[in-house]
């Protein structure tokens, strides 16, 4: 998602400065262990992203990880404690920048533009692209046989851009997809023979038996730094440094890029029971926002179906007017720009920002409530009018006329599809993955992301959903008996 | 003063014009039948004398309440003008003695026991006392319509007005029906009677008004408009049912 963000320029001299630099001084810094300006002792809060493998991701509910085990392991060469916040890569600079946080450590590349409110430690890992094919491939080698071919790359990323800049020399398509396991399966697909990722990312995948394997040299790329604001906390970029000297000179640094960027020595894929046991947790976090949203979209759905349902018959054409025009909006465009357009375009429109949740229940229940609207309507409509005719000649107002006859008859009447529209809410609520709302799908998204195993975990995914839906059903059609003889 | 004084009355459907302009007295106590063809605005003026439809020009004063008159209470007015349908139109998710209930409770003329035991007597009445806590849905046509008109007596209406009460009744149902109107009449309840039961009206009726095309073409006593009906409109539709 910020892949963008991450696309540097790479410096090399600057970076071969600052490696000198920082040999230099590293140990200098590691003896002014004992001045008051030292950061040992001391607690720092780190921000970091929420999933970005292998830098930073959860395995079994622990935040693990180049950046996470290299943190650890430099604080306590160092003596300092951290405090790790998962926050996302936007929301971690944003943090660090009104100083929620100490500093950010988040596969952040060094750029100029960053270093003009950061202060980067020394390049703690040298990025590049690298290119790789299907396993059992043994056709395609070299950038040369990749002639009339397509090739995925994900959208944004500096593979994407190296991929663009040699299309036209050697004659292949790039098709940018958004994820990594997305462009991983295309090529297992067949639909694309390589893939051009970031050279970390793309090992991680190979060593978690992504299927793929790789094939080229990684090309140059930019190079990740930890960062803390500009003139802030000094002491702490000096025990970073100092400690990543360190664990360099002692093999530990390497240590910790085998363990998640060299290739598997056996086939070690877990089992599904273990995915399954690892993945629920997080699975279980996911459904329950699902469930969460759903229900509280659904109650608000009603409330608006009701109002505006009744507007609908209204004799008013002005109060129908406003039921249509509203039920048009809703019915009339796709929920995913609804979705974005809560999330993103309504704070730019009133410079209000907007959290996910708050985005998400909007959308579903706009959404839903206009679907209800229409059922709402239906119901009353599909009441014998002579009904309210008996009843208005017996003497009894509109209102009560609707509360005491016509409604409970309709409310029989429309319960199956409100049963359906409950349903059919839950399932919507999928699409609020793209906005980033951390619900069943989304949290799904975030596992393959990390482990690549897409189709199990897709399967596991989907028969939660089934399950609970079934079991809603089920309660819905009970309770339907119960009440609606 | 008439009890029900329409002078005038003309009620249009966008461009098509179904009452053409009635006038009609009737009296307290008086009972009228209303017979004519098929779509000539029977229903359509039974509707307009209790504002079930809107009126479009002249007069209809009920009970001293004119209903033409914006600021005139038409619940109220309701209350005492009891109407009862062709297709019964009970409500269904209602027991038989609920829907009887409903109206005197819901507007507070009788306490929840009071309105029961009233229900039940009007039950009595009409011969459907063990019926009490059927559904509407496992009553004959007839037994429907005969607590259709218990349900409007519930409020104690002066005026009843019944439109074709028995045609969606089997012939054998027709029967039981017409005698709780026929006993209501004996009574001395006001009522207009829309009917195709023609021996019926001819007995039960104090007088007999023959509408066509959205006109009263004929009225008198039954025996006149039956036994010496003096326009040719009149012979031929007596002609044809008869
Ligand atoms: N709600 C309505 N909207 C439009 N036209 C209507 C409506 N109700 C009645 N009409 C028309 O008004 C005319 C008179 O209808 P009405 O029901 O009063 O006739 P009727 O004498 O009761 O006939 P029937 O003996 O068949 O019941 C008919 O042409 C009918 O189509
Ligand atoms: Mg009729």
């Amino acid at each position: 998602m910020h892949t963008l963000q991450r696309a540097g320029r790479r410096l090399l001299a600057l970076t071969g400065l600052l490696a000198v630099l920082s040999l230099v001084f590293g140990p200098a810094a590691g003896a002014a262990v004992q001045t008051p300006h030292s950061a040992s002792g001391k607690s720092y809060v780190i921000g970091t992203d929420t999933t970005f493998a292998p830098f930073e991701f959860r395995q079994g509910g622990e935040l693990v990880g180049i950046d996470m085990d290299l943190l650890r392991a430099i604080a306590e060469n160092q003596g300092f404690e951290v405090e790790i916040r998962s926050l996302g890569f936007d929301a971690a600079l944003q943090a660090l920048q009104s100083d929620q946080v100490d500093g950010v450590i988040a596969g952040m590349s060094i750029t100029d533009e960053r270093r003009q409110v950061f202060d980067f430690s020394d390049p703690y890992f040298d990025s590049g692209v690298q290119m790789a094919v299907a396993e059992n491939n043994t056709e395609i080698s070299s950038y040369e046989d990749l002639e009339g071919e397509t090739v995925a790359v994900k959208r944004g990323s500096e593979g994407e851009a190296f991929a663009d800049s040699i299309a036209d020399e050697y004659g292949f398509t790039v098709k940018p997809l958004d994820q990594s396991a997305t462009m991983y399966d295309d090529v297992k697909a067949g639909n694309s023979v390589a893939v051009f990722d970031d050279y970390p990312v793309l090992a991680y995948g190979i060593a978690q038996n992504n299927g793929l394997k790789a094939v080229t040299d990684k090309e140059r790329g930019s190079s990740y730094g930890f960062a803390v604001n500009k003139d802030q906390n000094p002491e702490l970029i000096q025990a970073f440094n100092a400690g990543l000297a360190e664990l360099k000179a002692s093999g530990e640094y390497q240590q910790i890029l085998d363990k998640y960027l060299a290739a598997p020595e056996t086939a070690g894929q877990t089992s599904f029971w273990e995915l399954l046991t690892d993945s629920l947790p997080a699975l279980m976090k996911g459904l329950g926002l699902t469930l969460f949203a759903t229900a509280l979209s659904i109650i608000i759905a009603l409330i608006l179906g009701v109002a505006f349902g009744f507007l609908k018959v209204s004799r008013r054409i002005v109060l129908r007017g406003i039921a249509t025009t509203y039920v048009g909006i809703f019915r009339g465009t796709p929920l995913l720009v609804q979705a974005f357009f809560f999330y993103f375009g309504l704070p730019q429109l009133t410079g209000q920002p907007i959290d996910v949740l708050t985005a998400g229940v909007l959308t579903l229940s706009l959404n839903a409530g206009a679907y209800m609207t229409e059922i709402v309507r239906g119901g009353i409509q599909s009441v014998d009018p002579g009904q309210m005719e008996a009843s208005r000649s017996l003497g009894l107002s509109y209102f009560k006329s609707m509360r005491k006859v016509v409604i409970p008859q309709a409310v029989k009447i429309m319960t199956p599809s409100f049963i359906n529209q409950f349903v059919i809410t839950l399932k919507d609520s999928s699409l609020l993955a793209v906005i980033g709302f951390a619900e069943l799908t989304y949290q799904g998204q975030q596992i393959y992301a990390s482990n690549f195993r897409t189709g199990e975990t897709l399967l596991i995914v989907a028969a939660l959903y089934f399950v609970v839906i079934t079991l809603l059903i089920k309660l819905s059609n009970m309770l339907d008996k119960r009440f609606n003889k | 003063m008439s009890k029900i004084h329409v002078a005038g009355l003309k009620k249009s459907f966008g461009s098509n014009e179904v009452l053409k302009g009635l006038d009609v007295e009737i009296a307290e106590g008086e009972v009228v039948c209303v017979i004519g063809p098929s779509g000539s605005g029977k229903s359509t003026f039974l509707r307009c004398l209790n504002k079930l439809e809107d009126i479009t020009a002249g007069k209809v004063v009920v009970d001293g309440f004119d209903l033409t008159d914006p600021k005139v209470n038409l619940d109220q007015v309701r209350q005492h003008i009891g109407m009862v349908f062709q297709h019964f139109n009970l409500f269904p998710h209602m027991t038989v003695l609920e829907n009887i209930m409903l109206a005197p409770v819901e507007l507070k003329k009788l306490s929840r026991p009071q309105a029961r035991n009233k229900a039940l007597e009007l039950l009595e009445r009409v011969g459907l006392a063990n019926k009490a806590d059927a559904r509407p849905a496992q009553l004959s046509g007839g037994q429907k319509q005969r607590v259709a008109i218990a349900r409007s007596l519930a409020m104690n209406p002066d005026i009843m007005l019944f439109d074709e009460a028995t045609s969606a009744l089997d012939p054998e149902m027709v029967g039981e029906v017409l005698q709780v109107i026929r006993d209501l009449a004996a009574e001395g309840m006001t009522m207009v009677v829309v009917t195709h039961e023609m021996g019926f009206a001819r007995e039960v009726s104090d007088r007999v008004i023959f509408m066509a095309d959205g006109f009263i073409v004929e009225e008198g006593k039954p025996e006149h408009v039956f036994g010496s009906p003096q326009q040719a409109r009149t012979r031929d539709f007596l002609a044809k049912v008869l």
